[in-house]
């Protein structure tokens, strides 16, 4: 899931200053799913920002709020928000750094402003009340090799052959000793696995990564030329 | 029902001079009849009376009413005989609206008719707006599987499983242990009756044993428990990894405690002859005790401290007194001190045995826990315990002490804290299993059809053990013998359009009625088990897709009641207009009783009932300082207490973001208030409103304007 934070609301309060007419688009997809861009944060920041303007005794708000089922698909942005769009002069984005850039896309002459920051991708550990980065979309998974504890991610060197020498008691120097060394816990999985044979694999330095931006053929359109099979 | 607009009928009740005497009825019932919908407008002397229940179906059948609006006494007390009276005339009871303007107005503001006259109009108008959007709701009947699994083969549970199954019920019996008999297998004799422990556990078995209706699997523990009231589904585990399945109608969880040990503390452990009262039975039933001469007992090991295990464990005194005369019996000569805080030997017959034990010389010396006895080793291997003599004001030595004895509380075991979740029924800060009301409900868990009795639920004697459990059958029982059960329609209903799959609802809910089911295309919804739901909204209000409502507490209603809570622009001197959200089962009591104890407190408030603080949703917060409004109140059951397990620390922390958003917004966050208002606590409301009102009059009116009026209603 992409995680994502709520702007600070002064910020978002600027960022909308000499607009009056801002339909707030939420996202049903990784946004809304934790609370942070779905319909009722959507609704919550109406109210937010109708108040605050009236407070501020500012130019007066108008704000509707609209969900998608995900801001990432631009033929969903293109159909199912033409209407609401059209009637609202400025367009406030509660769905991730992409989301954000595919409401632009498509409606060009709108303004289109970020309600939230995108910070990674990760996981949500509800009774811990925190969400985790998991994930960095390097291209090139193994996963296989480490026990399913990413390197690339969880490792703050990302060091494709570890450990250093900077964990103590299996926490990281980087950071101060208050984060879990990932190699240390993929040593400690692959030896419950009885893998620690992998652990002493060399891995080599990769090169597969492009320089974004990447691009990526959708799967349909290679099973359409494989003549329909799916 | 005719037509498309609602017919309401509003009957408003004088209740001699408990209304009568304060408010100005007649001015209520022509203010009603200006309502929007309301076709017809009343009043009685006692609307409760039969004359006045009469009135109301009459009226439903000849003005074709399809809403009832009683403004009266509280909905805690009377709504069920309303809602009887709608039913009998052919009305959906759920199309039956409570106006309280007895406990909430008369009585709390006697000295000022006017103010409280024109209170009562809100709170009328706020019952029609809400009325007017009333929907009729089907309770559902469910059967009930006529057996019970009990958890825990201690005297408790085979206490609750004989009751049972002398009243014709299946009963299956389940211990995690080879042997029945839980701790009354490890003890020595009982008090205060001195009675050997075995003998007793003995005949308990022995009816059991004989007991057709009663299946006992020993060495087996619960390992899933699935279904609800009536129709539970029981995943049991042999130690031999064997599983089975159980389908019972009820269970009681009769799990029992276990002794505490006091690691590092007196000694224990390090010195052999540091043990704990449970230990020394032991040595009596095997006869290793040996002659001692001296013996010292410690109360309060590990009991009634300021963290942690606070509670005192109420059986540790009479179990030193017994210990006592036990050694005193054995051996006349041998010295016996109890070190004390408070002796509690309350009750039917242990204050004799208090007398007792000092008549056979056993010497009782308090001590403070600020100074606390030593146990201080000797080179001959035996002790000396130092103690602060709190009567002489000094310190005394106990010197050459064979034995040094610590009474420890009962705690809850392992067993105990992974049964919890697997039940999901909730354990207290104590540890102990969490009944669902401390006065009203003490047997019962919040989810119906599950039942606690013994040790389970917090330390007791076996006599008290033995009576809880048959308590506990005897609930078991009523659904069982009733063959069925009707569930509230007060529960969450799932837009499956708008559901978008997150799980949320099912992460909240305390009763696991709400899980994500993959329907057959593919999509995965929220699905809600209407009879474990118990309508208190949490996932109503964390429904980020905003795809759940509350069956009789909707949105839309609590909207209306919102805009419709302050009609009168305010003239003359500043009032503040402060809404109150009151949970159904403490704040919303609370309130009440402040009514019935006629504390009087300022008539700028006005109470929007809700089943659970928890369903108070961000949006009714902002909506209501939209409608004018000066100040918002959440009051709702302390920690701990709450109807729903945790709905109340889910308002709690949706409290504290929602103060922030009012600051960034530039809003005066004590705007906003919470506070856990118990039942028990009228002057606590009372006084909490009273502060409020005072603190807004400070702060000076809000300065929105009103843009919120619900419902057309002016």
């Amino acid at each position: 899931m992409i995680i994502v934070k709520l702007k600070p609301f002064e910020e978002i309060l600027s960022m909308l200053e000499g607009h009056q007419r801002i339909l707030i688009v939420g996202c049903d997809g990784c946004s809304g799913i934790y609370e942070v861009g779905g319909l009722r944060q959507a609704e919550i920041l109406k109210e937010q920002l109708e108040l605050a303007r009236e407070l501020k005794k500012s130019e007066k708000i108008s704000v509707k709020t609209v969900t998608v089922p995900r801001q990432c698909d631009n033929d969903i942005v293109a159909k199912k928000l033409r209407r609401e769009v059209a009637e609202q002069e400025a367009i406030l984005s509660l769905g991730c750094g992409v989301g954000v850039q595919t409401i632009a896309e498509v409606y060009e002459d709108k303004p289109v402003f970020p309600g939230l920051n995108t910070m990674f991708i990760g996981m949500e550990n509800k009774s811990q009340g925190k969400l985790f980065e998991r994930c960095q979309a390097c291209d090139d998974c193994i996963l296989a090799e480490t026990g399913g504890i990413c390197l690339i991610a969880r490792c703050a060197k990302g060091l494709l052959n570890g450990p250093c020498g900077g964990q103590v008691n299996g926490k990281c120097e980087v950071g101060g000793y208050t984060r879990d060394c990932a190699w240390v816990l993929i040593w400690k999985r692959l030896k419950q696995r009885g893998r620690l044979d992998l652990f002493t694999k060399f891995r080599h330095f990769r090169v597969n990564r492009q320089h974004p931006p990447r691009e990526l053929e959708l799967p349909i359109s290679v099973t359409k030329s494989q003549g329909g099979k799916s | 029902m005719g037509g498309n607009m609602p017919r309401v009928g509003v009957f408003v009740c004088h209740c001699g001079v408990n209304i009568g005497g304060v408010i100005d009825v007649p001015e209520v019932v022509n203010y009603a009849k200006t309502l929007p919908d309301v076709v017809y407008a009343d009043r009685n002397l006692y609307t409760c009376a039969s004359d006045g229940i009469d009135s109301i179906k009459e009226a439903i059948k000849k003005h074709n009413l399809d809403r009832v609006v009683v403004a009266s006494c509280t909905p805690r007390t009377h709504e069920p005989l309303f809602r009887a009276t709608c039913e009998e005339a052919g009305l959906n009871k759920y199309l039956f609206e409570m106006a309280s303007i007895r406990e909430l107005c008369s009585w709390v503001h006697a000295g000022d008719p006017e103010r409280a006259t024109e209170k009562a109009k809100d709170i009328v108008r706020m019952a029609v707006a809400k009325a007017r959007l009333l929907e009729p709701q089907e309770e559902l009947e469910i059967d009930v599987e006529p057996s019970s699994l009990i958890i825990g083969g201690g005297v408790a549970g085979i206490t609750a499983a004989t009751c049972l199954a002398n009243q014709g019920f299946r009963v299956y019996l389940i211990e995690k242990e080879l042997e029945l008999g839980g701790m009354l297998r490890k003890l020595h004799k009982i008090f205060p009756t001195q009675q050997d422990a075995s003998e007793l556990l003995k005949e308990a078995i022995g009816n059991l044993k004989a007991h057709k209706n009663i299946t006992t699997l020993t060495s087996t523990v619960v390992k899933d428990v699935e279904g609800y009231i009536g129709n539970y589904r029981v995943t049991v585990q042999r130690k031999d990894g064997k599983n089975g399945e159980l389908k019972v109608g009820t269970i009681i969880v009769a799990t029992g405690a276990e002794n505490f040990e006091p690691m590092e503390m007196y000694g224990y452990r390090k010195y052999e002859n540091v043990i704990t009262q449970l230990e020394l039975e032991q040595l009596f039933r095997s006869g290793e005790l040996g002659r001692p001469d001296r013996i010292v007992m410690i109360q309060c090991v590990g009991a009634r401290e300021k963290e942690g295990m606070a509670y005192c464990s109420r059986i540790c005194c009479m179990t030193a007194i017994k210990n006592a005369l036990n050694i005193k019996e054995l051996y006349q000569d041998t010295d016996v001190y109890i070190l004390y805080r408070d002796l509690q030997t309350y009750g039917k017959e242990y204050g004799e045995y208090q007398w007792k034990a000092k008549e056979k010389n056993i010497k009782f010396i308090k001590y403070v826990p600020e100074r606390p006895p030593e146990v201080i080793p000797q080179t001959n291997g035996k002790l000396t315990v130092k103690i602060y003599n709190v009567s002489i004001n000094e310190e005394i030595k106990i010197k050459d002490c064979d034995l040094t004895v610590l009474s420890t509380p009962l705690i809850q075991h392992q067993a105990g804290k992974e049964l919890s979740p697997i039940l999901k029924v909730p354990l207290g800060s104590d540890l102990f299993f969490f009944e669902a009301h401390y006065k009203l409900r003490p047997i019962d868990f919040a989810t119906d059809g599950i039942y606690v009795c013994g040790t389970a639920h917090g330390s007791k004697t076996i006599s008290e053990s033995i009576t809880q459990a048959c308590a506990a059958a005897s609930r078991a029982a009523i659904p069982m013998a009733k063959k069925h059960v009707r569930s509230e329609a007060i529960t969450a209903q799932v837009n499956e359009e708008a559901c978008i799959g997150c799980g949320l609802c099912e992460y909240v809910c305390p009763y696991g009625a709400a899980e994500l089911v993959r329907k057959p295309e593919g999509k995965w919804v929220s699905k809600i088990n209407e009879i474990m739901c118990k309508g208190c909204g949490d996932c109503a209000v964390i429904c980020p897709a905003v795809a759940i409502e509350m069956r009789h507490f909707k949105e839309e209603q609590i909207l209306a009641q919102i805009g419709t809570s302050f009609l009168f622009p305010a003239e003359g001197e500043f009032e503040p207009k402060i809404l109150v959200f009151a949970c159904n089962w403490c704040s919303y009591a609370g309130a009440d009783l402040a009514g019935v104890s006629r504390i009087q407190y300022p008539p700028n408030v006005r109470l929007i009932r809700v089943m659970c603080s928890g369903r108070v949703d961000p949006l009714f917060v902002f909506k209501a300082f939209r409608s004018g409004i000066d100040g918002v109140l959440i009051t709702g059951c302390h920690p701990g207490e709450c109807h729903y397990v945790s709905g109340n620390l889910w308002a709690e922390a949706r409290y504290e973001v929602v103060k922030s958003w009012m600051e960034k917004i530039g809003m005066k966050p004590e705007r906003l208030r919470l506070a856990w208002i118990s039942a028990s606590e009228g002057a606590k409301f009372a006084s909490v409103i009273k502060d409020m009102v005072a603190d807004m009059k400070k702060l000076g009116p809000s300065s929105l304007t009103r843009s919120l009026t619900e419902g057309g209603i002016r």
